[in-house]
């Protein structure tokens, strides 16, 4: 238990901890909010996930090689991923809105099968990776502990994004609807907002924000076919902790799992994934709705 | 009476199947069974119990791993090793079935693929152990029941045993509490009927059934790999017994049948195109059936609740 009293050390921990809780955030926080409005829990996020990743690796392979073309694909890649989620919540979930939740659990749980295998035919069964913008290749030292400039990226953009979304929802007119749907969708519908509308949106927001943290983290991992159901477990444990459909559970979860995670690696690096499943029993058996949810109808 | 003589028919016909068939077909009839168990255990719960569980994976793999472990690195002959499938099954499924019966709907079918997710990644990672993504390899039967019949007819033994056992089950007064807290869990409990214990006591029991297919499934392929444990199994039950019909006691056998079949003529010519195909069947007659694919077999149980809600 030597690292208990090397501060440097819990430090870059705590970082590095913060960095994927960032990237976790991303992910689950479209899965929570595409939840609280159309009632669908989306089992498909992950993919999303990994098709920004994908797209990530195809935009820096075909984009001329400049100081500017990482930035743009991580500008292309999530607007990509956006417009597959329109496609998806055109063409399938808006016939199925008013179906049995189980349903509609089953037909996404049947999407990750077809986006999956599509996956595989497009890129092939190898793992990919994406290099590193030049100027955050290295690593910072952080008191002396080396600590990787691509993570300083993430604590430094995922932050923007999380303070932009809280703009977004509680500062602007689509945000106060996007909650008001959260609410109640039908009082909403009668006066006069158009639902349907609004449901794409969000869900093309939610994949949005899904694919922005596969690309933001696709040179952290190696982008390969199993990451939509790892990240998608994840951020399972996230909003049943954090509770569906809260914006600020979402946020917390992600921090205590990101946390949780790189501090299980350090103190037991075999099991780290029990402790994970240790915090969300022990919240279900508090809270079974999550820390800021609201308990079920 | 008329059952009664369906039964015997079948019997008959699977017993001398193996007289008739080449050996390959004997082996998918062998699949067949496993699969059809493993539906019906799932069955349990969906269609009897009203939960339905997107991680049956986990208690598949328990089995699987726990008898290939008896056997690979202890030396225990299969028929101690089979029996031990269930036991670690249901022990799997009562520690997270505590967790999740609390739960209702989506939160249920949530959290039971997030224990799978675990199990996986468990079984994945710890590689002492388990073998890790190499699996283990080389978990045969004894000689005297490698041939494809002697291990058609023992699994088809088993399985018939299950199966008349979660019958048993089903029609048991235990089986009626369950399917009066499936129909309305808050008149269940006014009348007396403690509905957690009856759910957790459900997916137990389903969940050792599914441990012992995965036991037999172990053996019949040989080797056990993390994949059993992989959210794309638990799928299978699931579309096995909706194929089927989740109301009748004997339709996911049927689906198994159906399933099997479709999944060897298309995996043996594009076996890329295999899920593929089965998302994609899954989404179309989900879109396009307004009552889904039970409405195909008559499920009373889904249109009330779709009413409902």
């Amino acid at each position: 238990m030597s690292w208990i009293t090397n501060g440097p050390l819990i430090t870059v921990q705590v970082m590095s901890g913060l960095s994927v809780g960032m990237l976790l955030f991303l992910v689950s926080v479209g899965m929570s909010l595409i939840f609280g409005v159309t009632r669908i829990v989306n089992l498909a996020h992950g993919c999303f996930y990994m098709v920004g990743a994908y797209l990530m690796v195809t935009l820096v392979e075909i984009l001329p090689d400049r100081a500017w073309t990482f930035w743009l694909a991580l500008l292309l890649a999530p607007l990509g991923v956006a417009a597959l989620g329109g496609l998806i919540e055109i063409g399938l979930l808006r016939l199925i809105y008013h179906r049995d939740p189980l349903m509609q659990l089953i037909l996404t749980f049947g999407l990750i099968l077809v986006i999956g295998t599509l996956v595989l035919l497009a890129w092939g069964p190898d793992n990919k990776s994406v290099s590193r913008p030049e100027a955050l290749a290295g690593s910072v030292k952080i008191f002396g502990q080396p600590f990787p400039s691509y993570y300083v990226l993430v604590l430094v953009l995922a932050p923007i994004v999380a303070i932009g979304l809280w703009l977004v929802f509680y500062r602007t007119r689509w945000g106060m609807l996007v909650r008001a749907a959260t609410v109640d969708r039908e009082m909403l519908g009668a006066l006069g907002v158009n639902v349907a509308a609004l449901y794409t949106q969000v869900f093309m927001f939610g994949s949005w924000l899904a694919g922005f943290g596969g690309a933001l983290a696709a040179p952290t991992v190696a982008v390969a076919l199993g990451m939509d159901g790892d990240v998608l477990t994840t951020a399972f444990v996230v909003v049943v902790i954090g509770g569906l459909g809260s914006f600020a559970g979402s946020f917390i979860g992600a921090l205590l799992v990101g946390l949780l995670q790189s501090f299980g690696i350090l103190i037991f690096p075999a099991i780290s994934i029990v402790l994970l499943f240790a915090l969300m029993a022990i919240v279900l058996i508090v809270r079974p709705w999550g820390l800021l949810g609201r308990p079920e109808a | 009476m008329r059952s009664a003589a369906w039964l015997v028919l079948v019997l008959v016909v699977l017993a001398l199947a193996p007289l008739a068939l080449p050996p390959f077909f004997l082996q998918l009839l062998t699949e067949i069974a496993i699969v059809g168990l493993f539906a019906t255990a799932f069955n349990l719960l969906m269609g009897f119990g009203g939960m339905v569980s997107f991680g049956h994976a986990a208690y598949f793999a328990l089995g699987a791993y726990t008898a290939a472990l008896l056997v690979k690195r202890l030396g225990v002959p299969l028929l101690l090793a089979l029996p031990a499938a269930p036991i670690v099954a249901a022990a799997g499924a009562l520690l997270f079935g505590f967790f999740i019966v609390r739960l209702s709907h989506t939160y249920f079918a949530m959290l039971s693929l997030a224990f799978a997710q675990i199990v996986f990644t468990v079984i994945f990672k710890w590689k002492t152990l388990t073998g890790g993504d190499d699996g283990l390899l080389d978990v045969w039967p004894p000689t005297l029941l490698k041939s494809p019949a002697a291990y058609y007819y023992f699994t088809l033994a088993i399985v018939g045993v299950c199966i008349w056992a979660l019958h048993a089950i089903v029609a048991s007064p235990f089986g009626y509490a369950l399917k009066a807290v499936r129909e309305n869990p808050r008149r269940a409990r006014y009348i007396g009927i403690d509905v957690r214990r009856h759910q957790l006591a459900a997916f137990v029991i389903s969940g050792a059934f599914s441990g012992v297919a995965g036991g037999l499934f172990a053996f019949y392929n040989g080797s056990v790999f993390p994949d059993f444990a992989y959210f794309t199994k638990s799928f299978e039950p699931l579309v096995v017994a909706l194929l089927g019909g989740v109301q009748s006691f004997f339709g996911p056998l049927a689906g198994a049948f159906g399933f099997k079949l479709l999944e060897w003529a298309i995996s043996r010519q594009w076996p890329v195109y295999w899920p593929l195909f089965l998302g994609a069947v899954v989404v179309v007659v989900i879109v396009l059936l307004p009552s889904g694919f039970v409405g195909l077999v008559g499920g009373r149980l889904w249109r009330t609740r779709s009413a409902k809600a």
